[in-house]
């Protein structure tokens, strides 16, 4: 199969933004799981380091990122900072400890996600906005879980996007 | 290409991208002019789509909404129906008082709140995240709303408005631990400053009132109204649930269970008032 071109990416990526984005603030955000809500661009980001490795997917972290910050009423950047860093975790362990399995997508969603909401609590409250509280464990345990749930069908949707199917190991992942 | 290679080019691009995201959140604690056009030109144009979205998912939240809230939907149903037939009679007496007082005030030369031209406005969406605490509504800067004016529900003050576009305004809630208003014990007149404690928590309220004070249990509590506060005097704020010493032990801390509902919010008022500069 032919690679689509750097065009066609940024234009597959920008769309897959904006209807997860469209999916977090109409659907995830308003359906509350134990007095907590899914982070659906978390997942994107988490799926997009472990789709295309730590390189291409930080962009598409970062943007998803500023994205969500942008419609966001808090620090502006700081979903973008924790995005990269946990897609940089996530495709650094792809790179060079994971194996090939079906069950990577839904670990990697779990343990991504605990990672990430933990992350920003912390950050959060480095720039003064008291994030850290005894709801975080819960908060951190359903977006792990719900972001379990969609783990596979975001994977195959950023991988279309990103154009990231045709690798050995991307198709293994997948399997 | 290499393992290496790629590990470093990965390193140089988490760097430059950890570096972009540090400098925005910089520029967004300064308040800087291309961060709020940005946030503003975003809100406009994702605005349509979301309305779009917001229709078309309706029904699956709705399917979701009854099948985990019905029996809470329908227990609070009764309460709401008995607190009605209270209300009705209350309504008399109320209007009855604030007729007394704006005469009162009048006289003293006063501005009474409920002179303040006003706007109704929906609630269109929650937090947007589990660490957004702000609530968006349905009108902006068009409709002549403007960062900092107060947001009040049937009960009482429920927050204010601290981010305005042109049609979509974010109101930062009363519970919230960044939010502060200037109270006023409507018996004793002694005065303080509340503060949220977050999302389902009362507000804590220094007063400033000696050591050992006690203020009755259910004592109502008003904004104060009182040279450069944030917000006009006598919006309703709560009641008193408790005293108790403050931190230092010297003076006493009240806690107070705002009169305003913020877990179930859908249509709210805002004064179109601003303090004065």
């Amino acid at each position: 199969m032919t690679p689509a071109g750097p065009g066609i990416v940024a234009a597959r990526v920008s769309l897959v933004l904006v209807v997860a984005l469209l999916l977090q603030m109409s659907v995830a955000a308003r359906i509350e799981v134990f007095g907590a809500m899914g982070d659906l661009m978390l997942c994107v980001a988490i799926m997009a380091g472990l789709a295309t490795g730590s390189d291409r997917g930080l962009g598409v972290a970062f943007a998803a990122g500023i994205a969500y910050d942008l419609l966001l009423h808090s620090p502006f950047g700081l979903s973008a900072l924790v995005y990269v860093l946990v897609a940089y975790l996530v495709g650094s362990m792809q790179d060079t400890v994971l194996r090939a399995a079906w069950w990577i997508p839904t670990v990697t969603a779990v343990i991504g996600s605990a990672i990430g909401v933990i992350l920003y609590a912390v950050f959060g409250t480095m720039v003064g906005e008291e994030l850290i509280g005894p709801e975080l464990v819960r908060i951190a345990l359903v977006v792990s879980a719900l972001n379990a749930v969609v783990a596979h069908p975001v994977l195959r949707i950023v991988r279309w996007a990103t154009d990231s199917g045709g690798s050995v190991r991307a198709r293994a992942i997948m399997r | 290409m290499s393992p290496t290679r790629r590990t470093g080019r990965s390193r140089l691009t988490l760097a430059l991208l950890v570096i972009t995201s540090i400098t925005v959140l910089t520029l967004d604690f300064r308040d800087s002019a291309p961060v709020s056009a940005m946030r503003e030109a975003a809100a406009t144009v994702f605005s349509p789509l979301r309305g779009l979205a917001d229709s078309a998912t309706q029904p699956f939240r709705n399917a979701w909404g009854g099948i985990t809230d019905y029996d809470d939907v329908k227990r609070e149903n009764e309460e709401l129906r008995a607190q009605l037939d209270e209300m009705r009679g209350d309504v008399v007496r109320q209007e009855d008082a604030e007729a007394q007082l704006a005469q009162l005030l009048d006289q003293l030369d006063i501005d009474w709140v409920g002179d303040i031209p006003r706007v109704t406005a929906r609630v269109v969406a929650g937090p947007g995240s589990n660490f957004s605490r702000t609530i968006e509504i349905d009108k902006g800067s068009d409709h002549g709303l403007a960062v900092g004016m107060p947001v009040l529900t049937g009960a009482g003050l429920v927050g204010r408005l601290v981010q305005v576009t042109s049609n979509r305004s974010h109101v930062m809630l009363i519970t919230d631990p960044d939010f502060a208003v200037g109270i006023r014990l409507v018996d004793s007149g002694a005065t303080g400053t509340a503060r949220g404690q977050g999302e389902g928590e009362p507000l804590l309220v220094d007063t400033g009132l000696e050591k050992g004070t006690e203020v009755e249990e259910g004592a109502s509590v008003t904004t104060s109204g009182s040279d450069r506060s944030a917000f006009p005097g006598f919006l309703p704020v709560g009641t008193v649930v408790e005293s108790l010493p403050s931190d230092d032990g010297l003076t006493t801390d009240l806690i107070v269970e705002p009169l305003a509902d913020t877990g179930s919010l859908s249509f709210l008022t805002i004064l179109l008032w601003t303090p004065d500069p």
